[in-house]
């Protein structure tokens, strides 16, 4: 194989170098003085300068090159290492043309070899001006977009802002770039965007809501979103979009606001009052005082002087009870004439302030349409305590108090004591038993004997049905107490409706059971709230179908009253029950202030003399008795004594022309066994008698 | 006086053999391969390095205040090539104030919130602008120890700028921030650095640098002789800007004068 000798492949590489016309190479000598001059030129470097190789032979280097500055061409020449150098050449033709020269020493420490190379050779600039067009594409792209745009490129250090963010923040963006843009951030959000910076530079991407202050320091709320930059070996920033959503929020806001605030006052509702009372809770120790406002009469105005003058004064105490307050309390209003205030207060005097306050302003004359009234309001007042979990919590038991201050007078304030709220806590159980009570039928019912005293016998005309509630630990809840319940927790309807079916069934049963013993009719009390109720009627009506009674076999008693309380609505609804055949008595007739003018209008079949009247008869007051008996006759309608307790009474009554009676005189209430007894033991067989 | 320049980058050189980690972070930071998570490793072993660039990180500078916890967010945040300019200082034993020219650091201070400031109008990003900022006065430091009598009587009797250049172009060869630019070359810092720095005295691409020089001048020196801005930056600036500029300029520096300890 043949091999070539060292020398051979120098002259190649010479030749190679010498003849290549795309590399300009030139060897200088250093002279005695340090000026560089040329020993040698390529086919480059001539076709570069323009100039023929043995003309460039010998010439001092500095009449071709030049730094640009026009400094010395000393520097680039280093005997330890190789330097690259900017340098401008000048050509045969004048043109000056920027170069890169690459000065590389020979080992005798006289020569260099100087590689020219146009600084940018076509490719770069080709390259350059592609990537110069894609900057400029992007720039104009970012600059003109109507996109708030931010870019990072140290930390939260902005590089570039444009012409969107200015605009939207009203400010140029000298003032925006560098940290200059932070003073544009609503200071309660700076934490959480330096935050979402660090998760971007760590390559997250994010997007977070928030508020920036524009040069009239006017809030504008954005949804920024943010995307990691990276550039290679320089760093990581970020790119961040603005989304302007202010007149979004407003909008929001304002429903928002329309579903949490109260139309009329436009004092906070229910779901407001909830959030900030359980936010002001969820710090331990916070001091946290609730009053509860119900205005004292205010059904007063509106039925008197209408809803608009009602809803006029409604807006005048909203407006007062902001002025009462502190700043940092929340005025709600709780529904109707009901406001519920919370203060920041751990002390109950400070508590007792606002509330004094609150009723001073209550109290300062309002006219509406020409009529001058002083509102007055019952509080109740509850601080918070160690009892208190919740907004349910705190809030119920200012309401409690505030019905004490109710049942003690009106127009005061009350502070919650805990003799109330565990009173309170009781009957809120009660009440809870007394609806399951109701739904499992364990509301019995005693019977009382109605007998007449007309003929040579008396006669059973009928039992009057009283309920009865033998709670589980409590034994005997008395009528009356669970009665109020019922009707104070909306349990009227189905506890009368229980007591309607359980007596008509009795009767039935009686019939089939005592035949001709059994009472003529059945008397079951009706509340009062039931004199409002539309589907009394017809309820009564499907009970007597559904038990096979006619209605006369049926008579309802509801009390004096009661039937004041509406009177229209309850002669109505009593004239449909006669109508139908069901017979009506007015119960503790006396008691109430019946207007005559009503009383002859209502369709009724008795008179109940209340038992009071009854009771003082012994003693020599008979008047009352005697008149009620007097107009029954007058009136032609039928008359019961209740309550009828002695035999003297007894024979009083009869002398008075009173002959059908009730009380312990002729028979206890009795449950209904001993009442069978009762009917089959007192009155064995009359015939007839009881139809 | 001719400055032998190879007998002066031979010596930083002999000066970064000591420095072993800085010359990693310096080799490091230049490799286009590298990450944030290897720089942070590599400067995870010079604890004083970290330490600054933890500080730095954490400046009102960054914006960031307080909330940068680890070292790979702190390379993150100040950048790659800040990371190797303060890796820089110490490789060239910098930081030690002993033998440098008075104001060395105020200047350096100075260069480095300009560049940071000027630097997306001269289409470079800021944190390249910073750390050329930040670096050009090497040449300076280089220059002091060669001839300390002589620079310090040219530091007395030229201004801060275009007209220092020339003078130590006129003494030594070569002006300090093109000395600059042979070390940093020398250690392979990217060729757009080293030619932002060749070409301080003319030249477009040494239009940053000459406007941070002016900057600088106008904002230590009130008795400095403007030379206009338009003219500086090849006209990338005009005076109208100025004002502005210099207030954001002079509250950066003292954010970086806290942060860099210098």
């Amino acid at each position: 194989m043949p091999t070539s000798a060292p020398g051979d492949v120098v002259a190649a590489v010479l030749h190679g170098a010498a003849a290549d016309p795309g590399t300009a190479l030139l060897v200088v000598e250093l002279s005695a003085l340090g000026e560089p001059a040329v020993r040698w030129s390529n086919a480059g470097a001539t076709e570069l300068l323009g100039r023929a190789g043995s003309d460039l032979q010998g010439e001092p280097l500095h009449g071709y090159m030049s730094t640009p500055e026009g400094g010395s061409l000393f520097a680039m020449f280093r005997r330890e290492r190789p330097t690259t150098t900017l340098m401008t050449l000048r050509t045969a033709v004048g043109e000056s043309v920027a170069c890169r020269v690459r000065a590389t020493p020979a080992p005798g420490g006289r020569l260099w070899a100087l590689r020219v190379d146009p600084a940018q050779s076509e490719l770069e600039l080709a390259l350059r001006a592609s990537a110069d067009a894609h900057e400029q594409r992007f720039k104009v792209l970012a600059e003109r977009s109507p996109v708030p745009t931010l870019m990072s490129e140290q930390g939260m250090r902005l590089g570039h802002v444009n012409d969107a963010l200015c605009t939207l923040l009203g400010v140029t963006a000298d003032k925006l770039i560098g940290i200059g843009w932070m003073a544009y951030v609503h200071p309660e959000d700076l934490e959480r965007i330096a935050a979402t910076v660090l998760d971007v530079l760590a390559g997250e991407e994010r997007e977070l809501e928030a508020r920036f202050l524009d040069s009239a320091r006017e809030v504008r709320h954005t949804d920024m979103r943010f995307t990691p930059l990276r550039t290679p070996g320089v760093g990581d920033g970020f790119v961040a979009t603005l989304e302007d959503v202010t007149e979004r929020r407003a909008f929001e806001d304002r429903l928002n606001h329309q579903a949490t605030h109260d139309s009329l006052t436009g004092l906070p509702r229910r779901s407001r009052l909830w959030e900030h009372v359980n936010a002001a809770m969820a710090t331990p120790d916070v001091g946290l005082a609730c009053m509860f406002l119900d205005l004292d009469n205010f059904k007063v105005v509106n039925d008197s002087l209408g809803h608009t003058a009602g809803d006029a004064l409604l807006v005048e105490i909203a407006h007062r009870l902001i002025r009462a307050v502190r700043p940092g309390d929340l005025v709600a209003r709780f529904g109707g004439d009901e406001f519920v205030v919370a203060c920041a207060t751990s002390s109950v005097d400070g508590a007792i302030d606002v509330a004094n306050r609150i009723l001073r302003v209550l109290s300062e004359p309002v006219d509406l349409n020409g009529v001058e009234i002083r509102p007055r309001g019952s509080i109740g007042v509850v601080l918070r305590g160690p009892d208190h979990q919740s907004a349910d919590d705190l809030i119920r038991d200012c309401d409690i108090a505030m019905y004490q201050a109710k049942s003690r007078g009106k127009g005061r304030i009350m502070v919650l004591d805990e003799s109330a709220r565990s009173a309170a806590h009781d009957t809120l159980i009660l009440v809870s038993d007394l609806r399951q009570a109701i739904e499992e039928r364990q509301i019995t019912l005693d019977y009382q004997p109605i007998v007449a005293y007309d003929g040579q016998r008396p006669q059973l005309v009928s039992a009057e049905a009283l309920a009865r509630w033998r709670h589980p630990r409590r034994g005997s809840v008395p009528a009356d107490t669970f009665v109020r319940l019922a009707e104070e927790h909306g349990m009227v309807r189905e506890l009368s409706e229980l007591v309607l079916e359980t007596a008509c069934r009795a009767l039935t049963e009686w019939r089939v059971r005592l035949g001709p013993l059994a009472p003529a009719r059945v008397n079951v009390n009706l509340s009062a709230l039931q004199m409002s109720d539309n589907l009394l009627v017809q309820t009564v009506q499907q009970t007597l179908r559904r038990c096979g009674l006619h209605p006369e076999q049926l008579c309802v008693e509801i009390t004096e009253s009661a039937l004041m309380m509406d009177p229209d609505t309850a002669a109505t609804i009593l004239r449909e029950l006669r109508e139908h055949g069901v017979q009506v008595a007015i119960d503790d007739f006396g008691t109430g202030y019946s207007s005559m003018a009503y009383l002859q209008r209502l369709p009724v079949s008795y008179l109940k003399v209340d038992r009071s009247f009854v009771a003082e008869l012994e003693d020599g007051r008979t008047a009352v008795a005697q008149a009620v008996v007097s107009l029954a006759h007058n009136l032609g309608i039928g008359v019961v004594a209740e309550g009828v307790e002695t035999t003297a009474q007894h024979a009083m009554l009869t002398e008075m022309g009173c002959r059908v009676m009730q009380g312990f005189a002729i028979s206890a209430p009795l449950p209904e066994p001993s009442f069978v007894e009762w009917c089959r033991d007192s009155f064995p067989a009359a015939p007839g008698a009881l139809r | 006086m001719v400055l032998d320049v190879d007998d002066v980058l031979d010596g930083l050189d002999q000066l970064s053999s000591q420095r072993p980690v800085a010359a990693r972070i310096v080799a490091t930071s230049n490799s286009d391969s590298a990450g944030a998570a290897d720089l942070a490793t590599v400067l995870g072993a010079d604890m004083a390095l970290a330490a600054r660039v933890m500080k730095l990180a954490n400046s009102a500078y960054f914006g960031l205040s307080g909330r940068v916890t680890s070292l790979q967010l702190a390379v993150t945040v100040v950048g790659f090539n800040t990371v190797r300019s303060v890796a820089t200082v110490a490789l060239a034993g910098i930081d030690d104030a002993r033998h440098l020219p008075d104001d060395f650091w105020t200047i350096s201070v100075h260069l480095a919130a300009s560049g940071g400031a000027l630097g997306p109008r001269f289409q470079a990003t800021a944190a390249d602008a910073l750390s050329l900022g930040l670096l050009a006065q090497l040449g300076a430091a280089l220059l002091h120890q060669a001839d300390p009598d002589g620079y310090a009587d040219l530091l007395a009797s030229t201004g801060l700028g275009v007209e220092r250049f020339r003078a130590e172009a006129d003494r030594y060869g070569i002006c300090s921030p093109q000395l600059t630019g042979e070390a940093l070359a020398r250690w392979h810092f990217p060729a757009a650095m080293v030619d932002a720095l060749r070409a301080v005295h003319a030249g477009s691409e040494g239009a940053l640098l000459r406007t941070a020089y002016e900057m600088t001048a106008r904002l230590l020196h009130p008795q400095h002789r403007k030379v206009t801005l338009d003219r500086v930056s090849d006209g990338r600036m005009t005076e109208a800007q100025a004002p502005a500029r210099l207030m954001a300029i002079r509250s950066d520096v003292l954010q970086l004068q806290a942060a860099l300890g210098l």
